[in-house]
């Protein structure tokens, strides 16, 4: 049965329809129509759909959405600022570390929380704050490298 | 997590409330909080019949209350919120809950709950191994009040656990041992978002002479549908100073208790010679601790 609810989603809040199983992926990308999220394993092995909920990452396919009603939802369409990128998305560009971008955007909410915690990382720092996040094309190579940018900028 | 057949969502604020949607809805309820497992349950065919989901983030029982004989976890704190929590980090007889929470990625640590990990009753789960070790209690509340069972006790078997069809888990209990007590604990995984192939936790209390008076030796991930204990690799090590020759023999008579399964992540074999390696380095990892 369907329920109205309200979700802050990216300091806007959205009235949607969802049902009580929804979970908050589902209801980003189907109902909010923010297709940044993106559905790899749907089953928290992967990462590509990691959002922040009140700054924290979470994997969206595994958060009930009726649970989150009350929190501050962030995702990749939130990161820029007045029409600039984050400084993370700009070194994702920079270095270059993106190839086939699906596990892209997950990886980047992974880093906001990881720099926002410590905005100077070590690399095994780094390795350890996206291990929840899995890329199959790039080794992660580049990737770490786009965080170390970030983090030069943070 | 296509758990299709839910009708309602229940965000209940005191445990009165709980009690009485678990009564209304009796096998057709869910307790939830991080929501973390449901899809492992789902998947599992675990949850064809579930209509309400009653979750319990509500009842302020994210918090961790430390008193001088025991160590109070409600049932919805954080993974991320033990791991930060100073006596965690700091006493030597609560490290197999510090090295249990190295491994889950941030994403897990932000939103699994020490009531989940215990309550799916998944013997592949990390927390609940060293939970035993630590000779760890949970502490239920149901329709004819509230109770504690060790943890030994609650587990029954492959996602199954002792808990009545009204009772939910409100937090886990652990008491403060006397004297010169470490612990550690040890996961083998084939990648970082995995479960275990095997996880190995152990609890050594030593006298003030250095002998080892009382031993806890828990196996998880794969060796049984519930963890398994070690009798043979705990006389094994009592009564010794758990030195090399002592974690050596421990190693050799913990193979006396287990009798793994084969699945898709490890063959029996490997998970027994496993078993004795990881053994043999959680005891060394423990005795570090202590000195």
């Amino acid at each position: 049965m369907k329920q109205i609810i309200e979700l802050d989603i990216n300091d806007e809040v959205h009235e949607l329809a969802v049902e009580p199983y929804d979970s908050l992926l589902r209801t980003l990308r189907d109902k909010a129509g923010m297709q940044g999220t993106k559905k790899g394993c749907d089953s928290g092995g992967c990462g590509c759909c990691t959002v922040l909920v009140d700054g924290k990452a979470v994997y969206s396919c595994m958060t009930m959405v009726m649970s989150v009603e009350d929190k501050k939802i962030t995702t990749v369409e939130g990161l820029p600022s007045e029409g600039e990128l984050d400084p993370i998305q700009q070194a994702f560009i920079d270095a270059g570390a993106v190839q086939c971008g699906y596990c892209t955007c997950g990886i980047m909410m992974a880093t906001k929380q990881l720099l926002t915690d410590n905005p100077k990382p070590t690399e095994e720092e780094i390795r350890k704050g996206i291990s929840g996040n899995l890329c199959r094309c790039t080794g992660y190579q580049k990737i770490v490298e786009a965080i170390q940018l970030a983090a030069a900028s943070y | 997590m296509a758990l299709t057949s839910v009708q309602s969502f229940y965000s209940p604020e005191d445990s009165k409330a709980v009690i009485e949607l678990l009564d209304k809805h009796e096998d057709s309820a869910l307790i939830v909080a991080g929501g973390t497992f449901l899809h492992g349950l789902v998947s599992r065919g675990l949850l064809s019949g579930i209509e309400a989901l009653i979750n319990i983030q509500k009842l302020g029982l994210n918090k961790i209350d430390i008193s001088s004989d025991a160590i109070n976890i409600g049932a919805t704190t954080l993974l991320g919120q033990l791991k930060n929590c100073p006596e965690v980090k700091e006493q030597a007889w609560l490290g197999a809950i510090k090295d249990a929470m190295e491994y889950p990625p941030t994403q897990i640590m932000n939103s699994g709950t020490v009531g989940g990990s215990i309550s799916s009753s998944c013997p592949f789960f990390d927390f609940p191994v060293s939970l035993l070790a630590l000779d760890g209690n949970v502490q239920a509340e149901g329709s004819s009040g509230s109770r504690d069972i060790p943890l030994e006790e609650f587990f029954a078997g492959l996602f199954e656990n002792s808990l009545g069809s009204n009772e939910f888990v409100t937090g886990v209990r652990i008491p403060v041992p006397a004297g010169s007590t470490t612990s550690a604990f040890i996961k083998m995984e084939t990648n970082a978002n995995d479960l275990a192939i095997i996880n190995v936790a152990v609890c050594l209390s030593m006298s003030g002479t250095g002998d080892c008076e009382q031993a806890r030796v828990f196996l998880g991930g794969g060796v049984g549908e519930s963890p398994v204990r070690s009798p043979s690799a705990e006389s094994a090590l009592v009564g010794t100073k758990v030195d090399e020759e002592a974690i050596e023999k421990a190693g050799e008579a913990v193979l006396n208790d287990l009798d793994p399964l084969s699945d898709h992540r490890a063959s029996a074999e490997y998970r027994k010679a496993m078993g004795k390696v990881l053994l043999k380095r959680a005891l060394a990892s423990a005795m570090q601790r202590l000195s």
